[in-house]
């Protein structure tokens, strides 16, 4: 009787409650029902939008590759500003090249391209078009190119390999050559610009020019050396583009920059397409307006953060004259006072009422700056710049294209492939075309030095300075609010993360 | 689900007319009597008298008198916790007095999960608290009801919000990225450590509100005692959950006899404990002069700090009614609580309700059935205070840092708006163009049928639900001058829903299995089911400037609006688990524990968990070569066993791929091998009692050792931006010893002294870890961004500070650093040493009992005074006053830089409850009980941290690493002093 009733009991325990502990997702699909999903229903050009967008946190946050190509270099200082901006350092110690292995930014950076890496892989594991999967490999090739360029190491993976597996790491000049293959192979595929902010076959060959032009100096980047056929390959390039006769030096330099760039300007190849008033979604960071918000103080419209400065080396390496240097921009000055440019003594409002900085002082901007500012003009130092002229008409999202690829750098790019093949006058040629079109005076001859110093008057704060001083050797220098620094400084470190889940990834030395 | 839950509501409510309707008597004659203790002589207050066989029964009251209606042949059975059960026959006398001898010293009976056992054949590590050592004051929350009165349990409240946050560490912090806090069980129910409050952010520069605290509903006044498990011999039968310590709460039930009343009124107002020091205008005005600027003076006289700040009201008041007789008991109870902020507009309001009952059927009373429903309505007015706001701060920082020579107030009396760009927020002009109120619903809802298989086998069923309903409607009116607020004014709408549910069958078998060996034992099956969903809107661009936004979103603007919803993964676990107590002729007792728990989180590779504890001790005082020593009792004991700590999220280890806006992405890659953390303790005790059991003790040695670490790690590159779990290879180690001493210094008629205290010692550090050395600890404010306060690196403690050594001020008037500003390990937020000290005093008819609670040997990082009140904001904004003190002026330039010299020692001394009482006894005829008091909470303060309150943790969670900090304050609600008065009485 008694163990009747405990059998019973037992059995309805047991019976009633059981389950097998699969875990019901509710919010989210598994692997296998969105595998499913995205097999049928994709929209690759959906997906293929999203990698347009991927490229947005990388390359337009003022804290990600931008921070890490402009603050290293002789082009961006970001202050500590007495209490202000110190941020533990994390802008200071880029100037200064003492960045330690758990920089933030770098981090950050080295995951936000290799994440654009991934989705760019991913869109060929769908039924793509030629075109569409062009598109995507040029992308990748762009954000590998990055990787390669500041860590010399770049995690690949083919499409469809497993994520939970560590992947493959290209060394600086494989990546390089894949990048290569991959852009030769696809170029033909790619659309014809117009639009230019859509990969195309102009920017392919833009990309294919900064692979030949860096090539030695991946292999090699405490000496670099410039093979011939390279740099063959860099002027062939740039005379296809120049030969479409689609492109022209603009004579408004900062329409390229302005709101409706992508149809207004001249020189722009390749640019990221915004919509204004549209929010590209999350995770996409802060947009092209981070590039005024950075630089801007905070009682000038729009009102900025007061951050990050350029140097006055950089300033009067212009001429007075020199368009590139700004000045009154219609739809911005008359809206808000603001000048674009270089923005340097008195700022004034629409009105032309002097502006004050928040202990009264006059808002005067200063060419000297320091990495660490203290006096009690501490907000007003240092030397301001708006690339991009503000878009007052839309809210939080810019009618201004972010600007990768344009014409100007074309024809730099071009100048310097002849002075390393010892065409010094064709060199010089470009360059005082270029010269003369932004209303500065002819050189009477052209060095390495000078076309370095060239290359910034016309593409400073565009993010290629920490490439370029690399190339030509200057990036270790002592300059402006900065000593001589060690060669380890021509690699970013690899992020303790990434490094404890991939062992194919190894430190790079000296960190 | 719904249905469920339904079902379960009206089964417990049509149970619980049928019993109220038994409670009443009839009765003939009016007995009356006093029972006393036999020893000594003093009454026995609440002492039960029940006539045998009826529900008919009262209570003694303050002198031990009681009376009942009752009739010749009745028996009446007298009743009295730790004392032996008397019975009367009612003859022809009207007055029948008793004395009751205490029972069996260790009688007590202590719950320990799954069942209950003898205080005397505990092996594990357990601290029982009953209600008369809780802590006095009025509190939203339970566990602060054990502060400070259980070794090694340290409880923080996180800021003075009330209803806020606690952190509960028991014996320290075991994990680095998953939860820490312990498992809370109510009546037999496992929390699911939830809250129903939906967490939003404002979507403004000013940063997210901390979340509630989630176990707000339950009134602490229908508490009865509070059980801590501390070692892995005693939480093991938790499994998985059992890693972080149990806290076992239990609620009052209904008592033997005829229907009583309890009620419990207390009123009371708060003031703020303390102020942040910064500057007061004339100090203002003379720090200007000093500095030789002549910006800054705005020639009026403010106090910020005094202007969002009031003396808060409180209003507390339950009654319980219970009753029962030999077939069964019931309680039900409701309470209300109002108790507002000392932050103007901040205020939350309970009402709870409480139903429980137990009765037993059939003519062999072998089938029982217990019910327990708790329900509670909170809604909470919050105050615009967040844990992450930017260096405009959130309204605390804005008070520290407005300027004390600007008017606040225009003349006409509306608060001054200064204008935008680079200009600051009033304090009070945030706090009229906020609103945010939260209202939730919580209940815990149980039914337990047991039956008596055999006189030694008892079948227990539990069904339990607990849900709750959150949801939370807040906006910023748009002609604040807030960063992306002013100009547009935003506004959001929140729901969450919480259900967690839990069925468990248990056999509970006790036997003397020779007349020297006992067997107590208990095995069950247990499955349990947790999900979570919610939703939000959130909008900007309101037309007009002032109206209620949340109820007209649709006149927001199109592109501005934002849609979310949730779902999380179910969380489901099954688990076996058996507990085998024997005693040896009550000297040697062995508990031995396991338990398995499969987990639906698991990866599929380790579905399973299995979690084994054994327990012994030797009762020394019942061995013959010391039944003439000095003690007692004296009873060693050891433990050891291995316990789970299973606090990640749902969906951890499977690859996952999330809805977005109108496509799917990967966000989570699966782990088929991830598993819990598992915690293997060691513990070793010695409990005793000597001089006629008036001091007694308890001193423990513990070592934890947690391994399997989980974190959390952003996809192995090149991957989407998602992340993926991993047990990495690593030991935290906590030890500790724990002392803990009661003496019973004088017990007489009209004087009695009890003191108490506790003191634990800790360490904690992190062993054979080859892992990253993550930064986190992030700190906020201007010059702060990205910047972090702590390192996790092999050989530290926890959450250890790592940061520039800050040396002084130089002649220039700028930092010193040393080592070239490098960073070093500087110290840690986990206390060596924590306190507890109590008093009861009673003289006559006065009860004064005092709490202190403490804590030594840690660091507090001061975000508020480095990012908020730097000297930079001298000619704009205000300053620490203590900024002016040092030797060397420092300069208004000089930079804002993470460093040592905002880490100070939080080092304390509170005075956390005094509580003065007076019985008055039996007033009249109706009014029985009677005790009024008067209770103050956080009097006073012993430290030198300069913040609002020593004890305060501002937890943030730094991205892709997900860890959370610790020990880190940053412009949190101050914390307040308050002050009750208030009665009890039955009737």
């Amino acid at each position: 009787m008694k163990s009747h009733k405990y059998l019973v009991l037992l059995g309805l325990a047991w019976l009633c409650s059981c389950t097998n502990l699969d875990e019901h997702l509710n919010q989210d699909l598994t692997k296998s029902e969105a595998e499913a999903y995205l097999n049928a229903h994709t929209d690759v050009n959906a997906i293929l939008k999203s990698a347009y967008d991927g490229l947005r946190l990388p390359f337009l946050d003022q804290a990600q590759l931008w921070a890490l190509s402009e603050h290293t270099s002789d082009e961006v200082l970001g202050p500590t500003r007495g209490p202000d901006w110190d941020d533990n350092g994390v802008w200071r110690v880029l100037h200064t090249h003492q960045w330690t292995a758990d920089h933030a930014y770098v981090g950050a950076t080295f995951n936000a391209l290799l994440q654009e890496v991934f989705t760019t892989t991913n869109i060929l594991n769908f039924n793509t078009t030629p075109q569409q999967a062009s598109e995507a490999r040029f992308l990748r090739a762009f954000a590998m190119f990055a990787v390669a360029d500041g860590w010399n190491q770049v995690p690949y993976r083919n499409p469809g390999e497993n994520l939970l597996n560590a992947p493959q790491v290209l060394q600086g000049p494989a990546a390089l050559d894949f990048v290569i293959s991959e852009l030769t192979a696809i170029v033909n595929e790619l659309p014809v610009a117009p639009p230019v902010n859509k990969a195309n076959q102009d920017a392919a060959r833009v990309l294919l020019m900064k692979a030949y032009l860096n090539k030695g100096t991946f292999a090699n980047r405490q000496s670099p050396t410039f093979d011939a056929g390279d740099m063959n390959q860099v002027i062939t390039l740039a005379d296809a583009i120049i030969n479409s006769g689609k492109y022209s030096l603009d004579g408004n330099y900062f329409e390229n920059f302005a709101p409706n760039n992508d149809a207004n300007s001249s020189e722009n190849i390749w640019t990221l397409a915004t919509e204004a008033g549209v929010n590209p979604g999350p995770n996409t960071g802060n947009g092209v307006r981070s590039r005024w918000f950075c630089t801007l103080h905070y009682n000038q419209n729009p009102s900025g953060w007061n951050g990050f400065t350029t140097l006055s080396d950089l300033y009067d390496s212009f001429e007075p004259g020199d368009v590139r240097l700004g000045g009154s921009y219609p739809g911005v000055t008359d809206v808000s006072g603001l000048k674009v440019g270089f923005l340097i003594g008195q700022q004034y409002d629409q009105d032309g009422v002097a502006l004050k900085d928040r202990k009264g002082n006059d808002l005067s901007f200063t060419p000297e700056i320091n990495p660490v500012e203290t006096g009690n003009n501490l907000e007003v130092t240092g030397i301001r710049v708006v690339k991009y002229p503000p878009d007052f008409e839309n809210g939080d999202f810019k009618d201004n294209d972010y600007v990768f690829f344009r014409y100007a750098d074309v024809l730099l790019m071009k100048a310097e492939a002849l002075l390393r093949t010892g065409n010094a006058s064709g060199a010089l040629d470009i360059v005082n075309n270029l010269r003369s079109v932004r209303n500065a005076s002819q050189l009477g001859s052209l060095d390495l030095d000078g076309l370095l110093a060239e290359r910034g008057r016309e593409l400073y704060w565009e993010g290629w300075r920490r490439q370029d001083l690399i190339r030509f050797g200057h990036f270790l220098d002592a300059r402006q609010g900065k000593a001589v620094s060690g060669p380890e400084r021509l690699l970013f470190p690899i992020p303790a993360a990434a490094l404890s889940v991939n062992p194919n990834l190894e430190q790079n030395p000296g960190y | 689900m719904n249905r469920h839950l339904l079902i379960s509501f009206r089964c417990l409510l049509s149970i619980c007319f049928v019993f109220l309707l038994v409670g009443f008597s009839y009765g003939q004659k009016n007995l009356t009597g006093t029972l006393t203790d036999a020893a000594t002589g003093e009454p026995l207050i609440g002492a039960n008298v029940v006539i045998k066989g009826t529900g008919t029964g009262t209570v003694a009251d303050f002198n031990g008198n009681y009376s009942i209606m009752a009739k010749t042949g009745d028996v009446l059975v007298i009743t009295y916790t730790g004392y032996k059960t008397q019975e009367i026959t009612v003859g022809s006398d009207m007055v029948y007095n008793a004395t009751l001898t205490a029972g069996e010293l260790f009688e007590e009976v202590v719950v320990v999960g799954y069942g209950s056992v003898r205080k005397a054949d505990l092996t594990g590590s357990v601290v029982a608290v009953g209600e008369k050592d809780f802590n006095k004051g009025v509190y939203t929350s339970p566990e602060q009801l054990i502060q400070g009165r259980a070794a090694g349990v340290q409880i923080i409240n996180n800021s003075g919000q009330p209803g806020g946050l606690t952190t509960v560490r028991i014996r320290g912090n075991s994990s680095i990225r998953t939860g820490n806090q312990p498992l809370f069980v109510v009546d037999g129910v496992q929390m699911s450590g939830g809250s129903s409050s939906p967490s939003g952010a404002n979507g403004a520069s000013m940063g997210d509100t901390p979340g509630l605290n989630p176990l707000n509903y339950l009134n602490p006044s229908d508490i009865a005692s509070m059980q801590v498990l501390k070692d892995a011999s005693a939480t093991a039968i938790y499994g998985s959950r059992g890693a972080n310590g149990v806290i076992i709460i239990t609620t009052k039930k209904g008592k033997l006899g005829s229907p009583t009343i309890d009620v419990n009124t207390s009123v009371g107002f708060s003031t703020v404990l303390h102020k942040y020091n910064v500057l007061s205008a004339s100090e203002y005005r003379a720090a200007l002069s000093e500095y030789g600027l002549t910006t800054g003076d705005y020639g009026a006289s403010v106090d910020a700090q005094d202007a969002i700040l009031q003396t808060g009201m409180t209003n507390n008041h339950s009654i319980a009614i219970n009753g029962g007789n030999e077939n069964g008991s019931y309680r039900i109870s409701l309470g209300y609580l109002d108790q507002e902020g000392i932050v103007k507009n901040n205020d939350i309001r309970r009402l709870s309700a409480s139903l429980g009952g137990g009765f037993q059927f059939l003519d062999n009373k072998r089938l029982g059935l217990d019910f327990n429903l708790i329900t509670a309505q909170t809604r909470q007015d919050g105050p615009p205070i967040t844990s992450n706001a930017d260096f405009r701060g959130s309204l605390i920082g804005n008070a520290l840092q407005w300027n004390p020579t600007h008017k606040l107030y225009n003349d006409d009396g509306s608060p001054v708006i200064l204008p935008a760009f680079g200009n600051f927020t009033n304090p009070v002009a945030l706090l009229d163009a906020y609103k945010d109120q939260t209202n939730s619903v919580d209940i815990i809802a149980s039914i337990s049928p047991s039956y008596k298989i055999t006189d030694d086998l008892v079948y227990r069923l539990t069904y339990s639900v607990t849900n709750g309903i959150g949801s939370r409607r807040a906006q910023i009116a748009s002609w604040i001058n807030v960063q992306d607020v002013e100009g547009r004014g935003v506004a959001g709408i929140w729901d969450k829903r919480i259900t967690n549910q839990i069925l468990t069958h248990t056999l509970s078998y006790t036997h003397d299995i020779t007349s020297k060996i006992n067997l107590n034992a208990v095995a069950g099956f247990e499955y349990q089911k947790l999900d979570e969903r919610g939703a939000g809107i959130f909008a900007k661009d309101f037309i007009l400037p002032v109206f209620d936004y949340t109820s007209i979103l649709q006149n927001s603007s199109q592109s501005s609006r934002n849609i979310s919803s949730y779902n999380n993964p179910s969380t489901e676990l099954q688990s076996y688990f058996v507990r085998a107590g024997f005693n040896y002729a009550d000297k040697y007792l062995l508990t031995l524990t396991a338990r398995s728990d499969g987990s639906s989180k698991f990866g599929a590779n380790n579905k399973y968990a299995f979690f084994p504890a054994v327990g012994v001790a030797w009762n020394m005082h019942t061995e013959p070569f010391l039944a003439n020593g000095p003690f007692d009792q004296l009873k060693l004991r050891a433990g050891w066993g291995q316990v789970g700590n299973s606090e990640f999220p749902a969906g951890a280890a499977q690859e996952r791929y999330a809805f977005q806006q109108g496509t799917i992405a990967l966000t989570n890659v699966a782990n088929p091998d991830l598993k819990w953390e598992t915690t293997t303790t060691l513990n070793v005790g010695v409990d005793f009692s000597i001089l006629n059991s008036k001091l007694s003790g308890t001193v423990e040695y513990f070592h934890k050792d947690s391994k399997d670490l989980l974190f959390q790690f952003p996809t192995i590159q090149p991957a989407p931006a998602g992340f993926y779990w991993i047990n990495l290879d690593g030991d935290v180690i906590n030890s500790g010893l724990e002392v803990t001493l009661n003496l019973n210094a004088v017990n007489n008629n009209n004087f009695r002294w009890d003191i108490g205290g506790n003191i634990s010692f800790l360490s904690n550090k992190l062993e054979n870890y080859t892992g990253p050395n993550l930064p986190y600890g992030q700190l906020f404010g201007q010059g702060s961004s990205g910047a972090t306060s702590m390192r996790l690196e092999n050989g530290q403690p926890l959450n250890a500070f790592y940061l520039r050594n800050h040396l002084g001020i130089d002649e220039n008037g700028q930092s010193i650093y040393a080592d070239d500003e490098s960073l070093s390990f500087l110290g840690d937020p986990n206390a060596n040493i924590q306190l507890g000290f109590n008093t009861d005093l009673g003289v006559g008819h006065f009860n004064l009992n005092l709490n202190f609670t403490g804590a030594m040997g840690y660091q507090i990082y001061n975000n508020t005074q480095m990012s908020v009140i730097p000297i930079g904001n001298l000619g704009s904004r205000n300053i620490d006053a203590s900024l002016l003190d040092g030797a060397q002026q420092e300069a208004t330039s000089n930079a804002i830089k993470a460093s040592s010299r905002y880490l100070e020692n939080g080092d304390f001394v509170k005075l956390s409850s005094a509580s003065l009482s007076y019985d008055l006894g039996k007033i009249g005829t109706t009014f029985k009980n009677t005790r009024i008091y008067v209770t103050g909470q956080n009097l006073l303060v012993f430290t030198n941290y300069s913040g609002f309150d020593p004890e305060v943790n501002t937890v943030n969670v730094t991205a892709d690493s997900g860890l959370p900090s610790f020990g880190i304050e940053y412009i949190p609600y101050p914390s307040a002093r308050t002050i009750l008065v208030g009665a009890n009485f039955s009737f």
